[in-house]
């Protein structure tokens, strides 16, 4: 604290462009998700309880909702991917309010 | 962009293939162990340097000499020739042949007599330990130290007396060495059937004074073997000390670093893949245990473990004692387990490198062997071991199954859906909701059944490539070692010709399971329905192409359990498929060939005959 009381400018107040960390890792995980799709993906095909299949659906939504919410999303996805869930169509949330399935 | 894509793909796949290589190493053939390199053959360095009061360990390591010192460095002599130099005890046990040196008390000449380097059961015997002299030098001494630099210890040159010539199972060896002050010294080697050697040091003390000594055991070898040196498997010098294993690698011990740990229980070993020499001291006292390294280069550094005890103090007229074992021999898990429980030695069993999925790797091993037992033969165990996976997995399999024929015939409508409605997502997801609605499409079991197999590909992996009961296994035909890739190859014109293949073909050097599991793969995704995403679908064409060549190089009984488990799934799967109407073989291609327009639309499905 200076003795104004305002924080002192310091290393820790300085901040990357938040636009480009988000693009970067976004980025990193859309291509970690599309090796992915192209090579172990080969042994669940068919698999899948779910329209779009959890690989799909976390591409779209971190491309819609960013590196985290998008990796938040798709995490929960892979929750409800099991013998005991739904399944069925199951869409990325919209960014706006959206209820297509329904 | 989809040729981008595809380009990016097939160089990812390549990373892959080089990634899967480098953390899963396939199993190779053991060479014979020939290396041009020559080793100093030195005498050990005599006893404790005077004036220290902790007692070490004394033996080949303690003095180390000095690069380029007076030790010229002889040629290295044949096993017989060796052995020639120092009066010897044999020993010839139905696991075991050798024998030890008077001089020095050394256990340093163990072959296994039930085990071949090779296939070939005309092949050398496996050299457990190796005497002095030879081209790598490997063995055990056990004696004592004194804080009290005057008295005279038991070196690596002292010659004992024995009366006998031979030891054996239930007649133990005894050795006696006097130090001409008082003090005699004698150690009884017992042997078992297997490869468990008691040793019972004792020192009678006929001075007029007490004396205080500390018995130590050692293990050295020269020269760092040749190791697969790879993360599957660990070689090279470990323990268990207190309860837990440390693991090390030959390359922890180079510029002489050392390792110093203070244990009660355990023991203290240098392993290869399937053979150990390790010592066990007594579980009940506490020990210092160093495991070091000494010398310039990896050929000519002498690695060492030892433990020390604590002092004895022996009154005049009595005798002290101290007993210890010394395991040299095969890492069979029955002999191994049986050990832990008869000497109560904390956390023996963990000299087989079960690894971090133990608890997958040994109920694997447990029931591959108890089918080997009821059957005899360990391919029809693993067989056997994939019925009983695929039939867990039987009635998830067929949900799947009869989700993917409804699936199939629905894929033209669907790719006629998205055709229509092309880039409005919204109206596809509504019109696609609609579709899975009126065709009840009940969901497939999901990823989970495929996931729970991995931990089985991998434990079976595991125990192939670790455990010594799967080495040269047969399996029915050319498959006589089911650790070892398959031989009849495609550059041997499938066992035609013998010849020595280059290296740079091994790649393409595939055999024949490999490229019927190749075949398996093919026809199973003929049967799956075909990615909605082009380029996904593409790539998809060439991976059993891609996993042929993958797959080759690993041991023959991996291969065959994948291309079984395969063929059952095929089974399984075109018999639901069919049951389901979906087009499968010829016709789901007739299918896929139609203009989407012209695709069956509303078609109702079969109602699935009740079995």
């Amino acid at each position: 604290m200076t003795s104004n009381g305002q924080l002192a400018p310091g290393p820790l107040n300085r901040q990357f462009p938040a636009g480009m960390i988000s693009r970067l890792s976004s980025g990193a995980l859309r291509g970690a998700i599309r090796f992915y799709q192209l090579t172990l993906a080969y042994f669940f095909v068919g698999a899948c309880r779910y329209e779009p299949s959890c690989s799909a659906y976390a591409l779209e939504a971190v491309t819609e909702h960013g590196a985290l919410k998008g990796s938040l999303l798709a995490a929960h996805r892979f929750c409800r991917c099991n013998p005991w869930g739904a399944g069925g169509c199951d869409p990325v949330p919209a960014a706006r309010a959206n209820l297509i399935c329904r | 962009m989809d040729q981008k894509n595809l380009i990016l793909a097939i160089v990812l796949s390549v990373l892959i293939i080089g990634g899967w290589q480098y953390m899963f190493p396939p199993a190779k053939v053991v060479p014979p162990t020939q290396t041009a390199t020559q080793t100093t053959v030195q005498p050990n360095a005599p006893a404790t340097a005077p004036g220290s009061t902790a007692p070490t360990a004394p033996g080949a390591s303690s003095a180390p000499a000095a690069p380029g010192a007076a030790g010229t460095a002889p040629a290295a002599l044949p096993l017989d020739k060796a052995l020639a130099l120092s009066p010897r005890i044999t020993f010839s046990t139905p696991e075991l042949l050798g024998s030890i040196s008077l001089k020095g008390a050394r256990i340093d000449d163990v072959e296994l007599a039930k085990h071949r380097v090779e296939l070939d059961p005309k092949s050398a015997p496996v050299d457990v330990l190796a005497p002095l002299g030879t081209e790598h030098p490997y063995y055990a001494e056990f004696g004592w130290s004194a804080s009290d630099p005057a008295l005279k210890m038991p070196g690596p040159d002292s010659v004992w007396s024995s009366d006998q010539k031979t030891l054996e199972p239930g007649k133990p060896a005894h050795m006696v060495w006097d130090n001409g002050q008082g003090l005699v010294f004698a150690l009884d080697v017992a042997i078992d059937e297997q490869f468990m050697f008691t040793v019972k040091e004792s020192v009678e003390n006929k001075t007029d004074k007490p004396v205080t000594l500390f018995p130590w055991a050692l293990i050295v070898r020269h020269g760092e073997p040749k190791a697969e040196g790879t993360y599957v498997l660990h070689e090279g010098p470990y323990g268990v000390f207190n309860g837990s294993l440390k693991e090390f690698g030959y390359k922890d011990f180079k510029d002489n670093k050392r390792e110093k740990i203070e244990t009660t229980g355990g023991w203290v070993g240098i392993t290869d893949k399937y053979w150990m020499a390790a010592l066990i001291p007594d579980q009940k006292s506490k020990v210092d245990v160093t495991l070091k390294g000494t010398g310039p280069t990896p050929e000519t550094t002498k690695y060492q473990v030892d433990y020390v005890g604590a002092g004895i103090a022996i009154a005049p007229g009595a005798t002290g004692s101290t007993e210890g074992h010394f395991f040299a021999g095969a890492k069979i898990v029955r002999v191994i387990d049986a050990y832990r429980e008869k000497l109560g030695i904390e956390g023996f069993d963990l000299v087989i490198d079960w690894g971090w999925f133990k608890f997958l790797t040994k109920p694997m091993f447990w029931l591959l062997e108890w089918l080997y037992v009821q059957i005899g033969n360990f391919g029809v165990s693993i067989l056997i071991l994939t019925v009983i996976v695929k039939a867990l997995f039987f009635p998830l399999a067929n949900k799947s199954y009869a989700a993917m024929s409804k699936m199939k015939r629905l894929q033209p409508e669907m790719e006629k859906m998205k055709q229509r409605y092309g880039e409005d997502r919204q109206k596809l997801n509504q019109e696609m909701m609609q579709l899975y609605r009126r065709e009840k499409v009940n969901p497939a079991a999901g990823c989970l059944p495929i996931l729970l197999q991995i931990p089985v590909f991998f434990a079976l992996y595991k125990v192939l490539y670790t455990t010594i009961e799967m080495r040269h296994q047969p399996f029915f035909g050319w498959i006589k070692d089911l650790s070892a890739p398959d031989p009849l190859t495609v550059f041997t014109g499938f066992g035609l010709f013998h010849w020595q293949v280059p290296e740079f073909l091994h790649f393409f050097n595939i055999g024949l399971w490999p490229l019927f599991m190749g075949v398996t793969m093919f026809l199973q995704q003929k049967l799956n329905p075909a990615p909605t995403d082009p380029v996904q679908a593409r790539v998809f064409q060439f991976l059993p192409i891609m996993f042929t060549f993958m797959m080759a190089p690993f041991s023959a009984g991996l291969v065959i359990y994948w291309a079984w488990s395969n063929t059952l799934s095929i089974g399984q799967q075109y018999f639901i498929m069919k049951r389901h109407g979906a087009p499968v073989g010829k016709q789901a291609a007739a299918a896929a060939a139609v203009p989407a327009t012209t695709a069956p639309a509303d078609k109702k499905p079969k109602k699935p005959k009740k079995g």
